[in-house]
């Protein structure tokens, strides 16, 4: 813990860190079925409010509140999903993108609609306050603690691993490659989208609570198209060839920014040079199967090359 | 030879240096701003006071946190230099605080783990509300650690002071900002308005469905309220809504001597250009935070010369400056060849706010300087004579501005005169 503290890394940022491999293991399972979906941080959002709002206003303990609001952003997912996903490619981009925004407007109103529903309904009780409207919800105890997010990335990355050989991750494999093709092996191919999309979204509602309960205070406005985007970079940039490159873009991109902190007003552009650089040179991204395999490949190169340099001077 | 050469360069560099000790014992020059007498000297501190600053140094609100920085820097560079804290060097540990909650939690993270007395910042309320509870939250209470003394100098969401004693009991004493809530520049500049105007009749149109200018409209009332003022007509409208015409007119049946309009910028071009040109009200507009935003009167994309008459509260003005924020922005117009704006000048009171507190503590112990810093009072700074009220809240005269062809003008009767032309 250290020497990850000396670089930047401290005890939060690496929570953090953990929060985003989450996340951005959620929206690798839609671009494994060939789904191009920004809806997660809509997801994330529903996950984050349902969860904050069971521990803060109705003494739910931290756990079952985070599920809770797993189950919600799953539950939602189901209508959102169906009439989506008949669309395909940039065109499910912008309708999830109006999800998201859809998701964040009627959270930023929603005092106002339970209001409405009050005033219609003749109750002469004050209407509660839930969302906070634009100011959001603050002084959220930080209940979120390294260890359950590891062991939800452990659970997940399981789950992610075992899935490309199974009957599902062929099937959504086959939908990626061509929809008509796989629909004609017999694959169902509405039924595997809405279940990846629906398994992503609850995914993203578990990121969500975690990072709920990890910064003290949650807004609408921290659930807009800059968090979508943030999703898709971290899994496009840990490459969506294997079921271990979101987790280390996640990480990564999460790390990245930190470690150049020092850099003050040069962070941000080096931060995206470095990217720029990564993408332009490891299209497949970080968890590039075949980018580990030359690493490896030339790691034992250069350590055959150093004992034998060293039996050399032996012998000498 | 050689050694011949090294000794005349070592006589130089002493000659060159000699001034420079003697300028420092001497104790330099002698700040306008600074409790010189009512704390007597420091004598129990010694070596480096650390105290942090974390400012948005990047992304959307680096574009306030720079100054803010450079503000902080000038004013430490000033207290050192006069020997403000006795025998102490005040050092500043500098954080990005991003522009997001999080990446100012990571920055006072650091800044914890770094022992400082006091940290200044985060640039933003929503950072504040994430971020301060680091220094004195839950978690550092429950592990017994010492709470560290956060002073905001740009956080002016309303109510933060309450927001954080009900969550972190008496840690929430921790915060303090210089900076004005509107709960604080609105009643101060009704008063002003009132006074200089002779207002006793307005009617108040508002957004009621936003929460910032519905609790601006909540204090606008009581405001007037206290003052005896009559409203004689209240409107509202939505955020978003783009035609005022219905409401201005009921307002301006009822004949006020003045308007007052709570709305976000989106609205305020809108609203006054219908009010001015198409409605041809000519008296004064008295608005809330929103007309603050930049370009609101600019010609190409604000209101133009409709804006002329609008009056609006701010914590500073560069107009009404006394000798010790003369002298500041002259140094950092100096030092840094920008002028100086409202972010600099309250960074720079807030650094000054702190250094007092560590001199009249005479400790580095951030519990001692929270207890100086709590008694703070009738200090005199850039934005004015400064103190913390009973409940913690900054309190100094706010500013009353009138808006004219573009410009934030002081306002006083001939400035009104001149505006509205009577």
């Amino acid at each position: 813990m250290g020497f990850l503290a000396s670089v930047g890394l401290n005890d939060f940022v690496i929570t953090l860190m953990f929060v985003n491999a989450i996340l951005a293991m959620s929206i690798y399972l839609t671009l494994y079925g060939g789904m191009f979906s920004l809806a997660n941080a809509g997801f994330m959002a529903i996950g984050s409010y349902v969860s904050v709002i069971l521990t803060q206003n109705h003494d739910w303990p931290f756990l079952p509140a985070i599920l809770a609001g797993m189950v919600a952003a799953g539950l939602i997912a189901i209508p959102i999903g169906l009439p989506v996903l008949r669309l395909r490619d940039i065109y499910l981009a912008i309708a999830t993108i109006g999800f998201v925004e859809i998701t964040r407007i009627v959270i930023l109103n929603f005092d106002k609609i339970v209001d409405e529903v009050y005033t219609r309904l003749h109750m002469t009780s004050e209407p509660p306050k839930i969302t906070n409207g634009p100011l959001g919800i603050t002084g959220i105890p930080v209940q979120t603690k390294l260890e359950h997010l590891v062991i939800a990335v452990i659970i997940l990355a399981y789950f992610m691993m075992r899935m490309h050989r199974s009957r599902f991750g062929r099937a959504l494999a086959a939908i990626r490659q061509d929809e008509n093709v796989a629909a004609s092996q017999g694959i169902n191919v509405v039924y595997y989208k809405n279940v990846a999309f629906v398994l992503g979204a609850m995914m993203a509602g578990l990121g969500g609570g975690f990072s709920g309960h990890l910064s003290r205070i949650i807004q609408p406005g921290s659930y807009g198209f800059g968090t979508a985007v943030d999703i898709l970079a971290y899994s496009v940039l840990g490459g969506i060839s294997s079921w271990y490159g979101p987790i280390l873009g996640g990480l990564a991109l999460t790390a990245l920014p930190e470690v150049l902190r020092p850099l003050k007003e040069y962070t941000g552009l080096i931060n995206g040079i470095v990217l720029l650089i990564f993408i332009a040179y490891l299209p497949g991204g970080l968890g590039d199967p075949a980018l580990w395999r030359s690493a490896r490949k030339s790691a034992s190169r250069i350590s055959n090359f150093i004992t034998k340099g060293k039996t050399a001077d032996a012998g000498a | 030879m050689r050694s011949k050469n090294l000794f005349l360069a070592f006589v130089l560099v002493a000659v060159l240096a000699l001034p420079m000790s003697v300028k420092a014992q001497d104790g330099g020059e002698r700040p306008l701003i600074g409790a010189w007498d009512t704390c007597a000297d420091p004598t129990n501190l010694s070596g480096d006071v650390k105290v942090g600053l974390a400012f948005a140094q990047s992304e959307a609100a680096a574009i306030y946190g720079v100054s803010q920085q450079q503000a902080a820097e000038l004013a430490i560079a000033e207290i050192n230099e006069s020997g403000y804290l006795g025998g102490a060097t005040l050092v500043a540990v500098t954080e990005d605080a991003g522009s997001t909650p999080e990446t100012a939690i990571s920055a006072f993270t650091n800044l914890v783990g770094e022992d400082v007395s006091a940290i200044i910042g985060p640039t933003l309320s929503n950072q504040a509300m994430a971020a301060d509870p680091v220094a004195f939250g839950t978690e550092r209470q429950d592990a017994g650690d010492p709470l560290v003394p956060v002073i905001g100098v740009s956080n002016t969401r309303t109510g933060m002071e309450t927001d954080f004693a009900t969550s972190y009991g008496d840690g929430g004493n921790y915060f303090r900002r210089v900076s004005l809530p509107e709960s604080k520049v609105i009643p101060g500049t009704v008063a002003q308005v009132v006074d200089i105007l002779g207002i006793e009749t307005v009617g108040i149109m508002y957004s009621d469905n936003d929460q910032f200018t519905a609790s601006a409209y909540d204090v606008f009332v009581s405001a007037l309220e206290e003052l005896g003022v009559d409203v004689v007509a209240t409107e509202t409208f939505a955020t978003g809504d783009v035609d005022f015409t219905s409401q201005l007119t009921n307002i301006i049946a009822a004949d006020p001597d003045a308007i007052v309009v709570s709305a976000l910028a989106a609205e305020i071009v809108p609203l006054l250009e219908q009010a001015r040109s198409q409605l041809g009200y000519e008296g004064p507009i008295i608005g809330g935070n929103g007309f603050n935003a930049p370009g609101i009167a600019s010609e190409d994309k604000g209101a133009g010369t409709d804006a002329n008459g609008v009056i609006v509260g701010g914590a500073w003005n560069v107009a009404r400056q006394n000798e010790i924020s003369t002298a500041f922005t002259t140094k950092y117009e100096e030092e840094y060849g920008t002028p100086a704006d409202q972010f600099a000048v309250q960074a720079y009171t807030g650094t000054w706010v702190v250094a007092t507190a560590i001199r009249c503590a005479d400790s580095a112990d951030p519990a001692d300087v929270l207890e100086a810093l709590a008694a703070t009072a009738d200090f005199e700074t850039p934005l004015g004579t400064f103190s913390f009220d009973e409940d913690g809240l900054p309190e100094h005269e706010p500013v009353a501005q009138i808006i004219k062809d573009g410009q934030y003008l002081l306002l006083t009767e001939e400035s009104a005169a001149e505006v509205f032309g009577n």
